[in-house]
């Protein structure tokens, strides 16, 4: 049921492109996707572009969610440290991460590593502002709960902050591991020469139309399992 | 065992206790009543080292203290079993993971949870729920145990067999227990003396000790022309 409406999309566009109304430097076919994508399966282009793309992602949302969610927890439960960071996280936050491009790419080089910087820098955000605010959430009866049984408070976070504002947590991961792709995405069009990214660039530069087509179908059928994956461990 | 002396606290300005003194011994069982708005639950709280005295000190000799919630919803943790719920005490006190199932079970039993175990607290009823948050306190192996209104929210007949199981508890293992209640024969049924306190600000209006044969038993203690008499005695204190 859910099918129809791409369905409907996909044939009206091969029959505007049959009659020549859509123009096929741009609209490739997609009937031309498929053999498209076969061929870039086949040859294992496409499943290594794609391993380095969704890795760097991966080790983005990686790095991300361990800082942002031990910071988080941090700020989370200390008030007073909140109000402090509160102008540092402001002033941090607005800086578009694709401007970091340069500067990561100085540093890291032509490396997984270097998209993966930019995309945890994006990441980072939602995690520690949504971490921050579910523990800040969390009913202060729980916490007296830790202390009167005697726990520091480094075990109070690990035994009882962070397990009660999982759920709000595990949010903000999804959230960042949908920008961590759009962002790796991103520096693989603009400089990095690898990935899922370089591979749609070079396509295009080669006029080839159905590849570029093949591998954004791809993008959302890979994207989408891991959206699932990530639902199916919560 | 735990001494409270020239006792004061203010909340922003606003005196909330005034100048309260009394002493617990070893293995009593005290209860604290008054009427709502007394500062019976920000005693307790100060006695738990949860909420600091604007003055006054309050000294206990080196014993582990619990403390008995009245909200069990919000004091159990939604996300751990019933057996878990109470590892986290032994957790806490360092005892290694192999042993934690042979002292977790014994405790259940204990408060008659031994069936359920592998349930988690939001599958118990309430009166289930508030043994659990007792059998994690006992846990801790306290010397004191502070209960702060824990029967409150609870049915009259749970409630009755909450109080002889906390009774017969505090008898057998021989703790010290300071129970807060708005319930004056609550407190004269369960405690060995009851301090009544009268509110705003919330000071010590009368110390009974209760003289009633131990143990006690719901018909014939609160039958008993001496409980009239306590009741008759103290219900003053209660009225606004």
């Amino acid at each position: 049921m859910a099918a129809i409406f791409p369905a409907l999309v996909l044939l009206l566009w091969e029959t505007l492109s049959r009659a020549g109304v859509l123009s096929e430097d741009g609209f490739s076919r997609p009937s031309h996707w498929a053999p498209a994508l076969v061929k870039a399966l086949g040859d294992g282009t496409l499943l290594t572009q794609t391993l380095e793309t969704f890795g760097a992602a991966f080790q983005a949302v990686l790095i991300a969610s361990i800082l942002g969610i031990a910071l988080g927890a941090v700020l989370g439960l200390f008030r007073p440290l909140e109000r402090a960071a509160q102008l540092t996280v402001d002033a941090l936050r607005p800086i578009p991460s694709v401007a970091l491009i340069p500067l990561s790419l100085l540093v890291f080089g032509f490396s997984r590593e270097m998209s993966a910087a930019v995309a945890a820098f994006a990441c980072f955000w939602p995690i520690l502002i949504v971490t921050t605010a579910s523990v800040r959430g969390v009913d202060p009866r729980l916490l007296e709960v830790g202390r009167m049984l005697g726990f520091s408070s480094g075990k109070i976070i690990l035994k009882l902050a962070l397990p009660a504002a999982l759920p709000g947590i595990l949010v903000g991961v999804r959230v960042a591991a949908g920008i961590a792709i759009v962002v790796t995405v991103t520096t693989e069009i603009v400089t990095n020469p690898r990935g899922l990214g370089h591979g749609m660039t070079m396509a295009a530069q080669g006029l080839q139309p159905d590849l570029v087509w093949a591998t954004l179908i791809w993008i959302g059928i890979v994207g989408w399992l891991v959206n699932w994956g990530l639902l199916r461990i919560k | 065992m735990l001494e409270v002396k020239n006792l004061d606290v203010a909340f922003g300005g606003s005196e909330v206790l005034r100048d309260l003194s009394f002493t617990v011994a070893e293995h009593e069982f005290v209860c604290l009543v008054g009427p709502s708005g007394c500062g019976k639950t920000t005693l307790l709280r100060v006695l738990a080292g949860l909420t600091a005295p604007t003055s006054g000190q309050v000294r206990f000799h080196g014993q582990t203290i619990a403390i008995v919630f009245q909200d069990y919803g919000r004091a159990l943790l939604p996300w751990r079993t019933v057996s878990g719920n109470v590892a986290l005490a032994l957790e806490a006190r360092g005892i290694p993971g192999a042993e934690h199932a042979g002292r977790v079970l014994p405790l259940l039993q204990k408060l008659n949870l031994g069936d359920h175990a592998d349930k988690f607290p939001l599958q118990l009823s309430g009166g289930m729920q508030q043994r659990l948050q007792i059998a994690r306190c006992l846990a801790q192996e306290p010397q004191v145990l502070l209960m702060d209104e824990p029967f409150g929210s609870l049915d009259a007949i749970t409630r009755q067999e909450l109080q002889d199981e906390v009774a017969r508890l505090a008898r057998d293992e021989r703790r010290t227990v300071v129970f807060v209640t708005h319930d004056l024969e609550e407190a004269i049924y369960l405690g060995d003396r009851v301090i009544a306190l009268a509110a705003n600000p919330g000071r010590i209006a009368e110390i009974v000790d209760i003289e009633l044969a131990r143990p006690r038993s719901q018909l014939a203690t609160r039958e008993d022309p001496r409980f009239l008499q306590y009741r008759h005695r103290l219900f003053k204190h209660l009225a606004h």
